[in-house]
């Protein structure tokens, strides 16, 4: 884990358990963070947007943080899921011009610490995905390249939706350890 | 920084901390939910319950409190309500047991309160942070939390009973904290 990690990892605990002087470091470390997260996935002013709401409810759920699991983790999924969540909306209203779409290309180069996060990120999800049974794997592999075996595709749902289910439960064992 | 950037982020800081207490004194009063029924037991005794209802109120509110404060203040909840069940409980028991009262107050064994008071005070001494823990904050918690559910059931005896249950838990408490603070 990196320095800036650990003691973020060290302030979301103590804000966890209601030391509210962790209260303006914790946002000092993590609002720059967000905005740069948001910023390579969405417009700038919905990844502002997106931005600020992950972080009002990363404080808002910072009551119930378990100590055990990454606070670096635990903050970029909040922020993750807000994303989609933007992204989902904007779909909806069917309101992505070219423009925009040539922003988040434009913006899609992460900074040296954001690299360094989702280095981290990445060798989590490898030692969770590695801890998988092969079949797992093989199926999630299948999903994410947009392909379907030989089984229906009810039968193949459930297979993915299984091992995503596995590949939860061995995230939320592992991921506080890396 | 640009000053409207420093204004931005002073609002936004703002919101994030309220959403932060919001969350915690929702999560505390969750937690506390549970004692509502306390608050009824006075019902069952033949005192006048007003001066329970009192204290079982500011137990829930002493517990709340504690819960959203959290760190050292969190620490002495659990302690104080398990230490205080001994003192809450047991003169409704002997209430339900036999019943001799005289006009608006409960004259039975009074001294009930005094042993049951030891018996929480022996818990908390075992159970409660160590005195020097946080400046003493976790033991405060605890013992106040014991006191104002001792005092939901020792009221039945009046501000005797009280008095008894508060001598009990120190009576009780003392020695245990004394022996753990000389065994390090």
């Amino acid at each position: 884990m990196e320095p800036s990690h650990a003691i973020l990892q060290e302030l979301v605990e103590r804000l966890a358990d209601g030391d509210r002087e962790a209260f303006r470091p914790v946002f000092v470390h993590l609002w720059p963070l967000l905005r740069r997260h948001a910023a390579r996935h969405l417009p700038a002013q919905e990844a502002e947007d997106a931005a600020q709401e992950a972080l009002v409810k990363i404080f808002r759920r910072a009551p119930e943080f378990d100590p055990s699991r990454s606070a670096l983790a635990w903050a970029l999924g909040i922020a993750t899921w807000e994303i989609r969540t933007f992204r989902q909306r904007r779909r909806r209203r069917r309101e992505e011009p070219l423009s925009e779409r040539g922003h988040e290309a434009a913006d899609a180069t992460p900074g040296p610490e954001e690299s360094a996060m989702m280095r981290d990120l990445e060798s989590m999800l490898r030692d969770a995905v590695g801890a998988l049974r092969p079949e797992d794997v093989e199926t999630l592999r299948l999903y994410a390249r947009g392909e379907r075996p030989d089984a229906t595709a009810a039968a193949f749902r459930k297979r993915v939706q299984r091992a995503l289910e596995r590949l939860r439960a061995v995230w939320r064992t592992t991921d506080g350890s890396s | 920084m640009d000053p409207r950037d420093a204004m931005f982020d002073a609002a936004l800081l703002s919101r994030a901390r309220r959403a932060y207490e919001t969350a915690r004194l929702s999560s505390a009063l969750l937690a506390t939910v549970w004692l509502v029924p306390v608050l009824a037991l006075p019902l069952f005794g033949c005192s006048d319950p007003l001066g329970n209802l009192v204290s079982g109120a500011g137990l829930i509110l002493a517990a709340t409190f504690c819960l959203w404060r959290g760190g050292a203040w969190r620490r002495g909840v659990r302690p104080g309500l398990i230490a205080g069940v001994a003192p809450m409980l047991v003169p409704f028991l002997m209430q339900t047991g036999s019943h001799i009262c005289m006009g608006d107050r409960c004259y039975l064994f009074p001294g009930i309160c005094i042993v049951a008071g030891i018996a929480g005070g022996v818990v908390l001494g075992l159970l409660a942070p160590r005195p020097r823990e946080a400046q003493g904050v976790p033991l405060f918690a605890a013992s106040l939390i014991a006191g104002l559910a001792g005092a939901v059931g020792c009221l039945v005896y009046g501000l005797i009973g009280v008095g008894g249950m508060v001598f009990g838990i120190l009576a009780g408490a003392a020695p245990v904290l004394i022996t753990r603070r000389s065994r390090g």
